[in-house]
């Protein structure tokens, strides 16, 4: 009889090899020697979409609490950065604040609305997302619905593009680790079911709590480096209810809950979105073209482009005869 | 010696009360089944045990110390742990991970090797599907699974809520013949079941819910015999 290895087992997602991962991060640091501005740019909005796509996965895929209200957590890095360096703080130097106050939003957030489950929470998330950007439009200190500018000073794009880079790769790291460890299998049977999971001694308000402020701080660090390289920040664009829904899109499109899922969807939605933008007639009218996608994903495929892949392998598997289907 | 005692509890849903001034003893290393029709608050009773619901009045000692209102994962780190309704497996982890979740709390995870071994002792059949996901067992094998996930977070005393539930009559069987064993290993037994003349048979005492209220209880064998008991649980039994 098999010896029964007292490890948690290896969780069936089919990883990407640790040797491709390390030669894509090398090469996209790399890219500035070989490659033009446009085309930095556009890996610049990717990374910006893989960061928010993986952190959100953390909660809402790992842990399966659908929060649409992330673009709080952007605001409040981008805001943090413009406001210290207007007093002359380099702004580098205030990520780490970043993202502790991104974490800290994040259990004001949930301490209460973690009480609540399934549509409900998200609902509150919404809420709660939209009252931060209307308090942010009309209060003073974030320059009102005008917004704020960073003081002028020398700008280097290729410092903000290798953290960009550097910060996905990490959030892509960070993401395979805890979803194999202890932390990753709790969340996980908090998402199948969380009544068993508190029934068997999980404290399901800490792992829900630890997981939503562990992506905030990397959503808030993603925020001020936004607000670094665009030098300007305003309500309307960093608490906008649309880069909310556009982070839940990402992970859903690729496939919510696994590894490579939200990577796939940031790289199909941010790249989708630098071209359709281009494009006049579409300029207003992209989000009617995001809500058909969402809804053919959750027709056909609600697992997303992972789940499609899987579906393959196993049609190909049966087609060659192979025994160890599903 | 009483492990747990129950006194007066009162417990809502919203404005609903579902349980009235419940009160009872269970005994260290008995079986103690609660019996009632559907609605007469078995759930509700196990649920607040195990700290999922909180009572609005009335208190639990549970090894003499007051637990009332205490969170369940402290309650699951005292030995108090509830196996809940329909299993309630994590469908898309393997048995073997499903087992190991169980044993999360800190007190659990010192003797996960060895309350393996136990467990795969008293079900063998579980110990072939260990690399399954547990979506794909068979009712009687998801059973069998819960009821180790739950035997892994080493209780003292432990909850069950409708093992034999949908459970073939063989697999019913297996089911109450574990309990014996789990209670003859010195695991103290609250036992909520819809088969009552099964639980009846192996429990030491036995409690009759009627609409939130203890109505009858002495031991089960007694309770088995008792005219009113075997009317309204056991209808079929008497024919």
């Amino acid at each position: 009889m098999e010896d029964v290895v007292l490890r948690p087992a290896p969780i069936p997602r089919r990883a990407v090899p640790a040797s491709l991962f390390a030669a894509v991060g090398l090469l996209l640091l790399l890219a500035p020697r070989f490659l033009d501005r446009g085309s930095l740019n556009d890996i610049w909005n990717v990374a910006f979409g893989v960061i928010l796509a993986c952190s959100w996965n953390i909660l809402g895929g790992f842990a399966g609490q659908v929060s649409i209200g992330y673009s709080a957590f952007i605001g409040i890095g981008a805001y943090t950065t413009v406001l210290l360096a207007l007093k002359g703080v380099d702004p580098y130097l205030t990520l780490p604040l970043a993202a502790v106050l991104g974490a800290l939003f994040s259990f004001l957030i949930g301490l209460p609305a973690f009480r609540l489950r399934g549509p409900y929470f998200t609902i509150v998330t919404i809420g709660v997302s939209e009252a931060v950007r209307v308090f942010a439009s009309g209060v003073s200190f974030t320059g009102g619905s005008s917004g704020l500018r960073m003081p002028a000073g020398s700008f280097d794009f290729g410092v903000n593009y290798a953290s960009m880079v550097v910060l996905a790769l990490a959030v892509v790291a960070l993401s395979a680790v805890l979803s194999r460890g202890a932390f990753g299998t709790a969340l996980s049977a908090i998402r199948q079911d969380i009544d068993a999971a508190e029934a068997l001694g999980i404290d399901s308000s800490r792992f829900k709590l630890a997981a939503h402020a562990i992506s905030a701080a990397l959503v808030a660090l993603a925020g001020s480096l936004y607000a670094i390289n665009f030098q300007y920040v305003a309500p309307g664009s960093v608490f906008d209810f649309r880069l909310s829904l556009s982070i839940v899109l990402m992970p859903i499109i690729g496939g919510v809950g696994t590894l490579a899922g939200p990577v796939l969807g940031a790289v199909i939605f941010s790249y989708l979105q630098i071209k359709l933008l281009t494009i006049p007639a579409l300029r207003d009218s992209y989000l009617f073209l995001y809500g058909g996608l969402l809804i053919l994903v959750m027709l056909f495929e609600p697992k997303g482009l992972v789940g499609l892949w899987n579906r393959l392998i196993a049609a190909v598997r049966r087609r060659s005869g192979g025994t160890d289907g599903p | 010696m009483s492990l747990l005692e129950v006194r007066g509890i009162d417990v809502f849903y919203g404005n609903v009360q579902a349980l009235w001034g419940v009160s009872f003893d269970v005994t260290e290393g008995q079986i103690v089944t609660v019996i009632g029709a559907n609605g007469a608050g078995k759930s509700t009773t196990l649920k607040t045990l195990a700290g999922l619901m909180k009572p609005k009045t009335g208190t639990v000692l549970f090894g003499g110390r007051d637990v009332t209102g205490l969170a369940p994962f402290e309650l699951v780190e005292q030995g108090l742990v509830l196996i809940p309704e329909a299993r309630q497996l994590w469908p898309a982890m393997t048995v073997l991970e499903n087992l190991e979740l169980g044993a999360y709390g800190r007190r659990a995870r010192r003797d996960r090797a060895r309350t393996l071994e136990s467990i795969f002792a008293m079900f063998p059949h579980l110990k072939e599907r260990v690399r399954q996901n547990a979506g794909t067992l068979s009712g009687g094998e998801q059973q069998m699974c819960a009821i180790g996930r739950g035997l892994m977070a080493r209780p003292k005393l432990l909850l069950l809520d409708e093992p034999a539930l949908g459970l073939a009559p063989m697999l019913v069987r297996e089911v109450f013949t574990s309990l014996k064993t789990i209670r003859d290993q010195g695991v103290t037994v609250v036992l909520v079941e819809q088969n009552v003349s099964h639980a009846l048979a192996i429990a030491d005492r036995a409690f009759v819910l009627e609409t939130g209220r203890i109505t009858l209880s002495g031991p089960a064998r007694e309770l088995a015999r008792d005219r009113r008991v075997r009317d309204s649980y056991l209808g079929l039994a008497s024919l």
